[in-house]
């Protein structure tokens, strides 16, 4: 039975949970940071589409629109800090009809509205000039040259790091089932009792059942499903801009974008479900995106498809983000959608000031450790092709996943890292290993054995 | 970066690159090097376990290790030098190569050099069958290293996707798991192996061939519980935890790619002409990097013949 009560319990050690602990460990606190997977970023936050957003489309004057902007700063920093990568590839959000292109001016007056002053229209011919594997039709486009794209898994590790190694506890595999609320509160686990002087959810798709252990009833969690595909490496020249959909009243259309890793990605679809749990593509999914990629970009279907996932939105039937003090020293972060990667250091300043508020003593504000984390981006020297790198420890130059070129060490140095990857889908966020286009054809056993033999 | 010369630089250390290397020495090429990224060289052959390898070119009757091992013994014997976990990352020029080794970076420069990448299996995604992604999902690639190599624990009832004849070796190395086979399935209207390999296989495995379908959703969170197909408009349910894909060929064209070689749409191998000369004189393509999918013995004797051209060539 631990005897602690901790300053602050964090349920969900997803993007938010993360960067809430980490925030939180700049002060001499007690923290707990709890999820009920075996690994950080393991719900909702490793499917996100990666895009490092300016939040120019945001409702203006919402909460959302304000924690982008700042987050959008924030994570950008810390990207470069921590040797994150990130590409400044810019967005171009392409009219395919008269309706979308009156749109654009529109869109760009929101931006405004926003913060965000960088918007351009330009025409068809400059759109082509940009982007000359665009299919037929693109009328003009608003260019967005903040909107970057992110490695969407590393600053998930990187946050849950460094609050460990300033003194946060980690607690995987534990799931909240029921709280007493005493003197302080009392979260009941699979693992024992967690007690805490102060709670916050950022439970995620699960936020809303959070909330009614506390008896607490804002909002419901609707999970959206969101497909995307990823291509083929050798696809990525075709693409050199985050193509963003315009909305309409066509719906919303589907991005193509490029990551970090080097390949192309296109989606996501939305379709609203029921089941929580459902992560799994479907047919008319599937078929959906290939009509809309067609037209957006007709070579790109003719390369192979590398992988295909499917996520699940936290969406609740508010268009804002969902952040609450409730009394009994408990704050609810839910309805964080595919922004809250952007938005995520943000929200943690602001669960700051909200715990200030109900009356936390932080103390000193003190340095975090710095991190370096691994690279991972196709932009940036991979270990592979960094002679130095070799010199030091020969595994740096013994590729061991050939499709994405991870090598051995890279492996090791993540199987004895401070927070370790417990499956090979973890393995594949820290490494890329086994996420190539052969989906293990080569090293699937291997990464197994070295995985189970840890 | 270390920076070193050769006569003949060939990518790919499988029956056609050590076939083409063993070769090309014999015909007094000076100095020949096989890059093979593993950690052996051999190719694929090397984690299949069951006999049929050899009968063309040793006029013996082996498993897939033994082969290989006989031709990285004949290639050492002939002296050719041999890199393991090497490789070739991209080209430097129209006749170098960089590569990266366990002792660093290494640039190669060669007066011919022969890609003998091969070819893999299509994986789940890239065939864009729908469902959940939980454990249990092979090719037979990664089937073989996990039941051969690696020892590793399978399941206990598969489906086998495709019916070409590396699905029947998944059925055999599915059995050597202890892992039943309870369906085969194709979209194809028939099996694409010999008839009787089908016949006997069936019988003796006693699974169903199911043709003409396919797959609409693979099911189970952890691990899988089974898949849903479609026959004729009728779905069916099929209870598993294994699924492999087999066959449906993709060439591991690359570097050919990379190197800005014209690709024929269709099989994606790249282009050559009737010596396997690449778009670039003295620049080769051999084995199953250049599809249809050959069995291991056709491509080593192919490899031999085109290496004695390449020889020729450089005298």
């Amino acid at each position: 039975m631990n005897k602690k009560v901790y300053d602050v319990a964090i349920i969900g050690a997803g993007v938010v949970g993360s960067a809430i602990a980490r925030e939180l460990s700049k002060h001499n606190l007690t923290i707990a940071l709890i999820d009920a997977h075996s690994d950080v970023g393991e719900g909702t936050s490793k499917a996100n589409t990666a895009i490092l957003h300016t939040g120019f489309d945001m409702v203006p004057g919402s909460l959302e629109s304000k924690l982008v902007a700042r987050g959008y700063h924030l994570l950008r920093d810390y990207a470069r800090e921590s040797a994150i990568a990130v590409e400044e590839l810019g967005a171009l959000l392409v009219a395919w009809n008269q309706e979308e292109y009156d749109n654009l001016a529109k869109l760009q007056a929101k931006a405004v509205e926003n913060g965000y002053k960088d918007s351009v229209i330009i025409s068809a011919k400059d759109v082509y000039a940009r982007e000359p594997h665009l299919g037929p039709g693109a009328l003009g486009a608003l260019y967005v040259p903040g909107e970057w794209i992110i490695d969407p898994w590393t600053p998930i590790v990187a946050f849950a790091t460094q609050a460990k190694l300033a003194g946060a506890d980690i607690l995987l595999n534990t799931a909240v089932s029921s709280v007493t609320i005493g003197a302080h509160n009392t979260l009941h686990t699979n693992n024992g009792d967690i007690d805490a002087h102060h709670v916050i959810n950022a439970a995620g798709l699960y936020s809303d059942e959070i909330d009614g252990v506390f008896g607490i009833k804002d909002f419901t969690v609707i999970p959206r499903r969101g497909e995307l595909m990823v291509f083929d490496k050798l696809s990525r020249s075709l693409i050199s801009h985050i193509i963003l959909p315009v909305p309409s009243s066509m719906g919303k259309g589907v991005l193509v974008s490029p990551t970090v890793f080097g390949n192309i990605m296109l989606g996501p679809t939305a379709q609203n479900l029921e089941d929580k749990s459902d992560s799994g593509s479907s047919e008319d999914g599937l078929k959906f995106l290939r009509e809309k990629g067609r037209k957006i970009a007709p070579e790109l279907l003719e390369e192979e498809i590398t992988a295909i996932y499917a996520g699940l939105r936290a969406s609740t039937e508010h268009s804002d983000f969902q952040i609450r003090a409730h009394q009994n020293n408990y704050i609810t972060v839910g309805g964080i959608r595919s922004t809250g990667l952007t938005a995520s250091m943000a929200i943690a300043e602001y669960i700051k000031e909200l715990l200030v508020n109900a009356g936390l003593s932080l103390g000193a504000e003190r340095d975090l450790p710095r991190i370096s984390m691994p690279n991972l981006g196709e932009a940036f020297t991979r270990p592979y092709q960094n002679e130095s790198a070799i010199a030091t420890q020969s595994g740096y130059g013994e590729i061991i996943c050939h499709c994405e070129r991870a090598t051995r060490q890279e492996v090791i140095d993540a199987l004895d890292s401070a927070i370790p990857p417990t499956t090979l889908g973890g393995l594949g966020r820290r490494t890329r290993a086994g996420l190539g286009r052969c989906q293990g054809f080569y090293c699937h056993s291997e990464l197994r054995k070295m995985l189970e033999g840890k | 970066m270390k920076r070193t010369e050769v006569d003949v630089l060939i990518i790919g250390g499988g029956p056609a690159g050590l076939s083409a290397a063993i070769e090309l020495k014999k015909s007094g090429v000076k100095s020949v090097r096989v890059i093979e990224r593993e950690r052996s060289a051999g190719g694929v052959p090397r984690h299949s376990f069951h006999p049929g390898y050899g009968l063309r070119d040793f006029k013996q009757f082996l498993s897939g290790p033994k082969y290989a091992q006989k031709y990285v013994a004949a290639a050492i014997a002939a002296g050719v030098q041999i890199s393991t976990s090497s490789t070739a990352t991209k080209w430097a020029s129209d006749y170098e190569i960089e590569v990266t080794l366990p002792t660093g970076l290494e640039t190669i420069t060669a007066r011919a050099i022969i890609l003998a990448t091969g070819a893999r299996e299509r994986a789940r995604a890239a065939r864009a069958v729908p469902g959940k992604r939980p454990a249990g999902i092979y090719t037979t690639g990664s089937l073989q290293q996990s039941t051969y190599l690696e020892d590793l624990d399978i399941g206990t009832r598969a489906v086998v996707v495709g019916a070409e004849h590396v699905s029947f070796s998944a059925v055999m190395t599915l059995k050597h798991a202890g892992v039943k086979t309870v369906a085969m399935l194709t979209d194809k209207k028939k099996h694409e192996t010999v008839g009787i390999v089908r016949w006997a296989l069936g019988l003796w495995y006693r699974f169903r061939l199911i043709t003409e379908c396919e797959i609409i959703d693979i099911q189970g969170d952890k691990r899988v519980s089974g898949l849903r197909i479609r026959r004729g408009g009728k779905e069916i349910l099929i209870a598993c935890d294994t699924i492999v894909f087999t066959g449906n060929w993709i060439p591991d064209n690359e570097l050919a790619r990379r190197g800005g070689f014209g690709i024929d749409s269709h099989f994606k191998s790249p282009i050559v002409d009737a010596s396997s000369q690449m778009q670039r004189n003295n620049i080769y393509a051999i084995g199953n990097l250049v599809l249809p999918i050959k069995a291991a013995d056709k491509c080593a004797l192919d490899a031999r013949a085109v290496a004695k051209m390449v020889a020729a060539k450089l005298r």
